[in-house]
């Protein structure tokens, strides 16, 4: 273990993989039947950038899940491309790995065991993948609890035994559907630091999904803001704030405010159709209001 | 001041100082600077509905919003509307008719009709968000108050979402270690120690005293017309731990323990074909769509089948009573077990086998590491009730077809005459049955540690 941690430079250096790049291309999905049918996504086209970690943000329920399933391949778009590297999505693979919006961690299975899931179904365990497993484990904080199953860890706990379960494959791409929802703002934050210091250890491409404007703006490379239901990218943002970020710097940082309104803004329009199509997109359209509100006051 | 809406009546003139003080009142201007609240004070415009006035209709167009000043109007949502509460009514400072602010889609989503003399501010929805388009700050501050305002309406209800919350909060809060002790022994000690101290323990006794009483009064002190010719509590004791038994049968006789021993096989080896069948059929059932379709009409028809419907044609299969015995009692556990373990694959969140497959396992891993653990909880809830099957129809085979065992001391005893040997069999077989199935669900436990502890943490 702390061999491991004493060569910074192996256990670190074992997160540098080959990123790839995804594209999607006209892609259109709808769900159900004759007149219950309804469009999910309709003509979305975007970029997800080689090495770059790429934020989705859109109102709940727009479709944002739906378009994660096509990129992971467990669905398929009616219409349009999903292509990694040139090469069309077939079906779920390792190298787009899909860490859930609820927790995904076997319950049957202890925290080292869950880590370990991925290399050992595909018989690829040796001594280097044991250190990194424990480079791991050290990284987001659980050496201690290696040996606990999920129910008796924290909300925080399993999201950073999700992350360290989906680092230790080399995913060429890691894909998050809002991993950090319903932690509470303290735990929350903390996830930000270890996920985005995660992030600039590896630069892997990396598609995070949120409905967070503050979550959005600190992860951040570039910011694809989406259309309520049926989705497509209404907007792109560049986020060039310099890394790593601190979350009192930003909150003091012109540019990361003026970037944050403009994205209100647009996302504001937005939430202003979802009202009337139900409880779901009013709330978000709360959530995002009253921060913004709390923040200025 | 008067409106050109033919509908409604003239007010009796409330000035902007006035309407602006009505303003103060709502949710959602209650915060707005005086300027910009007396410019919005300029946009209401006032009206007075006389009782029964519907203001409007769901699905009218929606271009105006509604304070009410004094009286009081019915609003009812649409049964769409997911909203906690469908109809209410609304009275002085309230808000009505958001829906005119929303940017596409205006339409009413409630009907609303006065339930007396109303009076009313009318204010055009445009008109307002002109306003707050040229100050956006304060647009911002009311569209988030009339958001919070209508969260009221479509969301839990406050109190709940507050448990919610802080049952969430503790859990995601709490870094540290829970502190769950590793040692099973110790936690069987905790466990013991909780029961003690509960009241299940003495409920229990008081439980199988009463029936023990009641049996011993209705047939040996109060001798009941219906009860009298039943064995008596004392009558039963005393010959069930008789050395030199009047009917033959006693713990000090070999032939009890016979009885026994040849039921418990019985019941074993029938239970293990059940659970080996059962568990294997469940699981491709649950997890193949094609088997389930083959297979699940088939099994639906025949699971009504009573056992004692099949005891001919047992019989003429098998010929041989002991195999005849041991399929009758496999039946009825095959079902339950097989079903079980159906529902619960079925109960496997999707995401699991997602996970799996992402993280590279094939289809088979998926099978083994996700769906067979995942259908634990149910295939043992399931195993319980099939040993409890089981003995139940082992009893009903062995009054039919058999030399020995439980259900055939029970049936011969009766044909015998010989009563008291009847009741020492049945509660034998109770004692029996149930030692049997704690054994299940001790070994279920056993298997799922994850869950034992998990059931820990909850305080059971
Ligand atoms: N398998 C499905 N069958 C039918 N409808 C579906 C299916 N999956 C999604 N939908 C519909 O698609 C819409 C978008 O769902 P999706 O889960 O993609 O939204 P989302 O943006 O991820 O929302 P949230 O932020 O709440 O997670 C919803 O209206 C949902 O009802
Ligand atoms: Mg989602």
């Amino acid at each position: 273990m702390s061999a491991v941690m004493n060569k910074p430079g192996k256990g670190s250096q074992n997160l540098k993989v080959n990123s790839a790049e995804m594209r999607v291309e006209g892609v259109s999905k709808s769900y159900g039947i004759a007149h219950l049918r309804e469009n999910v996504v309709h003509n979305a086209s975007f970029v997800i950038e080689k090495s770059k970690l790429t934020v989705m943000i859109g109102p709940s329920g727009c479709g944002k899940s739906t378009l994660i399933r096509l990129l992971a391949g467990f669905d398929k778009p009616d219409s349009g491309t999903v292509t990694i590297d040139g090469k069309p999505v077939k079906g779920p693979d390792r190298d787009r790995l899909v860490v859930f919006q609820e927790s995904a961690l076997f319950p049957w299975m202890n925290t080292y065991d869950n880590i370990m899931y991925g290399p050992r179904a595909r018989g690829e365990v040796d001594d280097e993948t044991k250190a990194l497993a424990e480079f791991l484990l050290d990284k987001v904080g659980l050496t201690q609890f290696r040996n606990k199953f999920p129910s008796q860890l924290s909300g925080g706990m399993q999201r950073r035994a999700e992350l360290a379960r989906a680092m230790i494959n080399f995913p060429r791409v890691m894909i998050l559907d809002e991993p950090f929802r319903g932690l509470d703002a303290m735990t929350k934050e903390l996830m930000w630091e270890y996920y985005a210091g995660l992030y600039e250890e590896s630069r892997r491409t990396n598609f995070f999904v949120t409905t967070d404007i503050d979550e959005a703006i600190f992860l951040a490379d570039r910011l694809l803001i989406m259309t309520n239901i049926p989705t497509q990218v209404r907007a792109v943002l560049e986020v060039d704030l310099p890394r790593p970020r601190n979350l009192k710097e930003l909150l003091e940082s012109d540019r990361a405010n003026e970037i944050k309104m403009e994205a209100l803004g647009i996302l504001h329009e937005e939430a202003m159709k979802s009202f009337s199509s139900g409880s779901a997109a009013a709330s978000d359209f709360i959530e995002a209001y009253s921060k913004r509100v709390k923040k200025k006051g | 001041m008067t409106t050109d809406n033919s509908k409604t009546g003239v007010g009796q003139g409330l000035d902007q100082a006035a309407k602006a003080a009505l303003l103060r009142e709502t949710m959602p201007f209650k915060t707005v600077p005086d300027a910009t609240l007396r410019r919005i004070a300029d946009l209401a415009k006032e009206e007075t509905l006389p009782a029964g006035t519907r203001l409007y209709n769901e699905g009218d167009r929606a271009d105006d919003l509604f304070v009410i000043a004094s009286g009081k109007i019915e609003h009812a949502l649409g049964p769409e509307a997911e909203a906690s509460k469908l109809v209410k009514m609304v009275k002085r400072g309230d808000v009505i008719g958001w829906a005119a602010l929303l940017s596409t889609k205006q339409r009413r989503l409630a009907t609303t009709v006065a339930e007396a003399d109303t009076q009313i501010l009318r204010i055009n929805a445009q008109k307002l968000r002109d306003l707050f388009q040229n100050d956006q700050q304060t647009g911002d501050m009311v569209m988030s108050r009339f958001a919070t305002m209508i969260k009221e309406d479509y969301t839990l209800p406050d109190w709940l979402a507050k448990t919610r919350s802080i049952g969430e909060g503790t859990v995601a809060r709490s870094e540290a270690e829970v502190p769950v002790s590793e040692s099973r022994l110790a936690l069987l000690g905790y466990r013991l120690g909780l029961w003690v101290k509960s009241p299940k323990p003495y409920l229990m006794i008081t439980g199988f005293t009463a029936v023990l009483l009641f049996w011993h009064f209705s047939v040996d002190v109060f001798e009941w017309p219906r009860f009298r010719n039943m064995p008596g509590l004392v009558e039963v004791i005393t010959e069930w731990l008789s050395r030199d038994p009047i009917y033959g049968l006693s713990v000090w006789t070999p032939e009890y323990y016979t009885h026994i021993i040849v039921s418990i096989r019985r019941v074993f080896i029938a239970f293990l074909l059940a659970t080996a069948l059962g568990v294997t059929l469940g699981l491709f059932m649950g997890w193949s769509k094609g088997v389930r379709e083959f297979v699940f009409p088939v099994f639906e028809t025949l699971r009504p089948v009573p056992i004692l419907a099949w005891v001919p044609l047992a019989i003429i299969i098998f010929f041989h009573p002991e195999s005849t015995v041991i399929f009758l009692t496999f039946l009825a556990s095959f079902y339950a077990t097989a079903l079980n373990t159906m529902l619960g694959v079925d109960s496997i969140d999707e995401s699991y086998s997602r996970a799996a497959s992402c993280l590279g396992a094939n289809k088979w891993q998926v099978f083994r590491h996700v769906i067979v653990p995942g259908a634990l909880p149910f295939i043992f809830t399931g195993l319980q009730i099939s040993v409890g099957v089981a003995w139940f129809s082992l009893v009903a085979a062995e009054m039919v077809s058999g030399e020995f065992g439980l259900g055939f001391v029970i049936n011969t005893s009766y044909t015998m005459v010989k009563y008291p040997t009847i009741v020492i069999g049945m509660i034998t077989l109770g004692a029996v049955g149930y030692t049997t199935s704690a054994m299940v669900r001790m070994l279920g436990d056993h298997l799922m540690q994850w869950r034992v502890r998990e059931l820990a943490m909850g305080g059971r």
